[in-house]
C-alpha cells in the first residue's frame, strides 16, 4: 500500500516538474521581459543610456514612484497610431479570411486523399519553411517588382501593356502575408479533418443528407475547432507583423509593427514604443481569450 | 416468391479480393433477419450494400420489387444503426434524433411530436438536451436506435448494434429490440458475430462464411438441422465424427465410425449421400452418460461446473474427445474425472452432415 502511494507521489512530482520547466521558461523569457516593457512604457524618455528615466527615485528619505501615462494618452488619442492599429487589424482580418478560403479546401483535399499520399502532401505544405522567411519575402520583391518576374510574364503573354505596380502597395502585403502564413492555417484544419470520424458522414448520408449537406451539417461544424485554431495562429502574429509590410508594403501603409520599430530605432523613444506595444497586446488579448473560452466550451 | 427485400446474385469485390460472392437472399416484411458469421465473412459488406454505402460489383438489391441497387444512400428508405453509434458529437440528443427529420423538411411541430414519441418509447425524454459525450454506453445505443427509428424506415439495418455493451445489458437490450420490432412491425436486418444474439433476436438467420451464405433458416432449423459441418460447429457446440460404413435398418441407420470408436445410430435420411464422405454430429446436451450399458466407451477427462450445467469432456477409446452436458439439478455429480463411462444418444439426436 505504501509502495503504491510512493510511486503515485513521485509520479505526481515528476509531472509537476514536467509542467514547471516550460512555465519557468515562459516566466524568464516572456513574462519578465514583458514586465520590463510595461515598466518602460510608464517612464519618461530621456537622452542617454538607457534612454528612459527610472520609475523610482530615492532622495535619502523619500521613495517616490513616478508613473508617466502620457504615452498611453498619446497613443490612444493620436490619429497616426489609431490608424496604424486599425490598418493592422484590417490587414490581419482580411488576410485571415483569404487564408481560410484557400486553406480549407486545400486541407479538405489533403484529408480526403488516401492516408499513404497524405503525408507527402502535408510535407509539401511545410516545405517552404525550410528556407528563411526573410529570403522568401525578398524573392517576392523580385517577383512583384515593376520589372519583376510577374510583370515580365504578364507583358509577354499580352495580358497587360504596362507593368502593374504591385510592390510597395497593400496588395503586395496581402500576397506576402497569405503566402507566409498559409501553412499555419492549413495544418490545424487538416488535422481536425483528418481525425474526423468517417462514419459520421455515413450516418448523415443515411439520414438523408446529400454529400453537400452532409458537409455543411456535420463535417464543417466539427472542423470549427481547427478553423478557430488556424485563425488564431495567423491573425495574432499578422497584427504585429513587421518584416512583410516593411519589405513589400509602401510608405502609405503603416502597420503597428512598423510604428513600434520606427518609434524604437528611429526616434529612440523607448517609453512610447513600449506603450504602443502594451496597447497592441491588450487588443490581441481579446481574441485570444475568446478563442480559449470557445475551446474549453466545446470540450464540455 | 416475392420477398420484401430480395438480394439477387449480389457480389462485391475489392480488386482481386471477393468480399461478397454471389449471394441470393429473400427477406420477408416484418422479419427480424440476422446475418451471422465470423469477422471478414462479408456480412457487414452485405449490410452496407443494402444501406447504399457500398456499390455492388454485380447483382441487384430490390425492395418491394423495385430495384434500389443504384439509389444513393440518402434516398433509400433504409436507416442504419452503426456499430460505433456514429452520434453527432456537436449536437444534443434531441438534435441528433431530429437530424434526419429536418433533412426531410418536416414541419417543426411534427418533428417535435415524433421526437417525443420515440424518446418516450426508448426512455430518452430526460436526456434530450444532453450531448452524446455526457451519456453512458447504453444511453448512446438507445439514441442511435431512436435516430434511425424516428425516420420510420422500411428497413432498419443494425450493424453489430450491441457489441459495445456489457453482457447483462446486452441480454436486456436484445429482448428490448425484439419487443420494439414486434411493436413497430418493421423489417430489421442485423449483422452479428454472436451466435447467441442471432438465436435470441431473429426470426431467421443467414449463416455466412467467406462471402457466401451457407444456410438460411429459423433459429430452430439452423441449430437442429445444420446442413454442413461449418454451420453445426459455428452455431453452438457439437461433436462431429467422420462416418464410415452405414447400414439401414428400417427408419434407422447404423453407422460405423472409426473416429468415434464404435457404432452410432441416426434416423434415416435421404438428404445426404452415404457413399460420399459424411459426418455424424451430436449436440453435447443430447449425449447421455452412464456408468454401464451400451454406447461409446470412454473416460471422463475433464469436468467443469458452470452453474447452469456441468460439462464433461470424455476421452473415447478411439482417442477422440466427446463433450456432454447435464443440466444442474443442484446435486453432486455421480461422475468424476477418471470414471469409465458409456456415451449414447437417441438416433434422432444424430445429424448427418456432408462436407
Amino acid at each position: 500500500m505504501s509502495a503504491v502511494t510512493t510511486t503515485s507521489e513521485s509520479a505526481n512530482w515528476g509531472s509537476r516538474l514536467l509542467i514547471a520547466i516550460p512555465y519557468a521558461w515562459l516566466l524568464v523569457l516572456f513574462l519578465a521581459p514583458f514586465a520590463l516593457v510595461a515598466v518602460i512604457s510608464l517612464s519618461t524618455v530621456r537622452l542617454g543610456m538607457p534612454p528612459f528615466e527610472p520609475l523610482t527615485a530615492w532622495d535619502g528619505s523619500i521613495l517616490s514612484l513616478r508613473l508617466n501615462f502620457e504615452n498611453f494618452l498619446y497613443v490612444l488619442t493620436d490619429d497616426t497610431y489609431l490608424l496604424a492599429y486599425l490598418t493592422s487589424l484590417k490587414i490581419a482580418a482580411i488576410s485571415t479570411a483569404v487564408m481560410l478560403l484557400i486553406a480549407y479546401p486545400l486541407a479538405y483535399g489533403i484529408a480526403s486523399c488516401a492516408p499513404s499520399s497524405r503525408s507527402l502532401l502535408v510535407f509539401l505544405v511545410i516545405v517552404p519553411f525550410w528556407s528563411s522567411m526573410l529570403i522568401r519575402v525578398y524573392s517576392w520583391m523580385s517577383i512583384l517588382r515593376n520589372d519583376g518576374l510577374l510583370n515580365a510574364f504578364l507583358l509577354k503573354v499580352g495580358l497587360i501593356s504596362e507593368p502593374l505596380r504591385i510592390l510597395n502597395t497593400e496588395t503586395a502585403i496581402y500576397i506576402g502575408i497569405v503566402y507566409t502564413y498559409l501553412p499555419f492555417m492549413v495544418l490545424p484544419i487538416y488535422s481536425t479533418l483528418a481525425s474526423a470520424d468517417r462514419t459520421l458522414i455515413e450516418a448523415a448520408r443515411d439520414l438523408g443528407c446529400s454529400r453537400v449537406s452532409a458537409f455543411w451539417r456535420v463535417t464543417f461544424p466539427l472542423s470549427l475547432s481547427g478553423v478557430a485554431a488556424g485563425c488564431a495562429l495567423v491573425f495574432i502574429p499578422v497584427v504585429g507583423e513587421f518584416v512583410i509590410p516593411d519589405l513589400l508594403g509602401g510608405a502609405d501603409t503603416q502597420m503597428i509593427g512598423r510604428a513600434i520599430w520606427l518609434e524604437f530605432f528611429n526616434n529612440r523613444d523607448w517609453p512610447m514604443a513600449a506603450a504602443v506595444t502594451i496597447v497592441l497586446l491588450a487588443l490581441l488579448v481579446v481574441p485570444i481569450v475568446y478563442f480559449q473560452s470557445r475551446q474549453s466550451r466545446s470540450r464540455t | 416468391m416475392h420477398s420484401y427485400i430480395s438480394i439477387e446474385n449480389l457480389a462485391k469485390s475489392y480488386g482481386v479480393v471477393s468480399a461478397v460472392n454471389n449471394i441470393n437472399l429473400g427477406i420477408g416484411k416484418g422479419e427480424f433477419f440476422s446475418l451471422l458469421g465470423p469477422s471478414g465473412c462479408g456480412k457487414s459488406t452485405l449490410l452496407r450494400m443494402i444501406a447504399g454505402f457500398e456499390t455492388p460489383t454485380s447483382g441487384a438489391i430490390k425492395l418491394e420489387g423495385a430495384d434500389i441497387t443504384d439509389v444513393p444512400a440518402h434516398r433509400r428508405p433504409t436507416n442504419m444503426m452503426f456499430q460505433s453509434y456514429a452520434l453527432f458529437p456537436h449536437l444534443t440528443v434531441g438534435r441528433n434524433i431530429a437530424f434526419g427529420l429536418q433533412q426531410d423538411g418536416l414541419a417543426k411541430p411534427e418533428i417535435k411530436k415524433r421526437i417525443d414519441d420515440v424518446a418516450e418509447k426508448l426512455q430518452l425524454t430526460a436526456l434530450l438536451d444532453r450531448k452524446p459525450a455526457q451519456l453512458s454506453g447504453g444511453q448512446r445505443q438507445r439514441v442511435a436506435l431512436a435516430r434511425a427509428l424516428v425516420k420510420r424506415p422500411k428497413v432498419l439495418l443494425l450493424d453489430e448494434p450491441l457489441g459495445a455493451l456489457d453482457k447483462n445489458l446486452r441480454t436486456e437490450t436484445q429482448l428490448e429490440l425484439v419487443r420494439l420490432q414486434r411493436e413497430l412491425g418493421l423489417t430489421f436486418i442485423i449483422v452479428t458475430h454472436d451466435q447467441h444474439e442471432a438465436m435470441t433476436v431473429s426470426s431467421r438467420i443467414a449463416i455466412m462464411k467467406q462471402g457466401q451464405v451457407l444456410q438460411v433458416g429459423s433459429p430452430l432449423e439452423v441449430y437442429e438441422t445444420p446442413q454442413s459441418r461449418y454451420v453445426a460447429k459455428f452455431l453452438g457446440e457439437t461433436n462431429v465424427f467422420a462416418g464410415g460404413r452405414a447400414e439401414r435398418n428400417g427408419d434407422e441407420l447404423q453407422i460405423d465410425s472409426g473416429e468415434a470408436g464404435g457404432r452410432v445410430h441416426a434416423a434415416f435420411t435421404d438428404r445426404i449421400a452415404l457413399d460420399a464422405p459424411f459426418w455424424v454430429s451430436v449436440r453435447p446436451e443430447r449425449v447421455q452418460l452412464a456408468t454401464s450399458g451400451a454406447g461409446l466407451e470412454g473416460t471422463v477427462e475433464q469436468l467443469t461446473y458452470t452453474g447452469v450445467e456441468r460439462h464433461y469432456r470424455v476421452r473415447l477409446t478411439s482417442g477422440a474427445t466427446l463433450d456432454a452436458r447435464r443440466v444442474n439439478h443442484g446435486c453432486e455429480s455421480d461422475l468424476g474425472v477418471g470414471d469409465r463411462v458409456f456415451a449414447s444418444w437417441s438416433p434422432q439426436a444424430s445429424r448427418l452432415l456432408a462436407e
